[in-house]
């Protein structure tokens, strides 16, 4: 029952920071594509995420103007879809990484 | 853009990804031309790049194909929210009913204001109906009210019962639907606008 509790709770809050964490990834200025930004997650964070999730966050982060993103043709003829992130979507990952370490300073002082 | 499929050495590599293909066509073809468009290349391209980054010599094409969509999921479930979403931006860009009952209808596990959306779009078609059956019942179709005894807004039959003591709208009744059909249509337009803006 706890466990079962627990497991529901992680992936609640894997599902509720993927948007922290995808703009986190972007905030360095960089250029990604859907599977190169999958990749970048699992590499920095070790979170394994449900790769078709990310589809419909980047379609939200793009109406929020977050991100804007262009296709970009290739030699294989098989066009990536690039992601870059706004001025808005840094002022907003600040705004969050600043929530973030105050929660965590919160927890770790309970 | 134009989508071109991945080239495979094996048959069945193929079959499985032409069916994921067309799994991804029709979970999207509610949509607009260009949106399908635009996310059946968005796939393909996240097919295309896992399949080049899991080069592993000890296992084969197939193998390889089933890891990549098994970990991209079913498009059935994980496309529906992006569905959901783009129906709506296109259906608030455009004034079509029917494409905003549909948006409704889809983003209705997306929050409770779209179930009074919903209501909201029941009431509509409900008005468009009364006209239809005034029309082809002009005498038990109306709007029947006595204080304290009857109000009924639709169909009313009792054979004991002189309609015309009750019905209150007579020739007005179907310029009164069409004028709340209206009314209802704007309303639900606007709100959805405003929820829209307000996100």
């Amino acid at each position: 029952m706890e466990e079962n509790f627990t497991i529901k709770w992680i992936s609640q809050l894997k599902k509720g920071t993927l948007s922290f964490l995808v703009l986190s990834v972007l905030r360095d200025g960089k250029e990604y594509y859907g599977y190169d930004l999958i990749n970048a997650i699992k590499n920095k964070t070790s979170i394994d995420i449900a790769e078709g999730t990310l589809y419909p966050l980047m379609n939200r982060l793009k109406k929020e103007n977050l991100v804007i993103s262009k296709w970009v043709e290739q030699e294989s003829g098989i066009p990536r879809k690039y992601y870059t992130i706004t001025a808005l979507g840094k002022t907003t990952t600040a705004e969050m990484k600043n929530y973030w370490d105050n929660l965590n300073t919160t927890i770790h002082s309970i | 853009m134009i989508f071109k499929e991945i080239d495979f050495k094996e048959n069945n590599s193929k079959r499985i990804y032409q069916d994921y293909v067309l799994r991804v066509k029709k979970a999207t073809k509610i949509l607009s031309k260009q949106n399908q468009q635009e996310i059946l290349l968005e796939i393909n391209s996240h097919i295309y790049e896992s399949l080049n980054h899991t080069l592993e010599n000890s296992k084969g094409e197939v193998e390889r194909l089933l890891d990549s969509l098994e970990k991209l999921g079913l498009p059935e479930i994980f496309l529906k929210p992006l569905v959901a979403e783009k129906k709506m931006d296109e259906a608030t860009r455009t004034f079509n009913p029917v494409m905003v009952a549909k948006a409704v209808a889809l983003n209705i596990g997306n929050g409770i204001s779209y179930v009074f959306f919903a209501i909201f779009y029941l009431l509509l078609f409900g008005f468009i109906f009364l006209i239809v059956s005034k029309i082809a019942d002009p005498e038990n179709v109306g709007f029947f009210y006595r204080s304290g005894k009857i109000f009924i807004l639709g169909y009313y039959r009792d054979k004991e019962v002189n309609h015309n003591d009750y019905e209150q709208l007579g020739n007005w009744f179907i310029p009164l639907m069409l004028v709340l059909t209206l009314l209802f249509y704007i309303l639900i337009t606007v709100l959805l606008r405003v929820k829209k803006s307000l996100k």
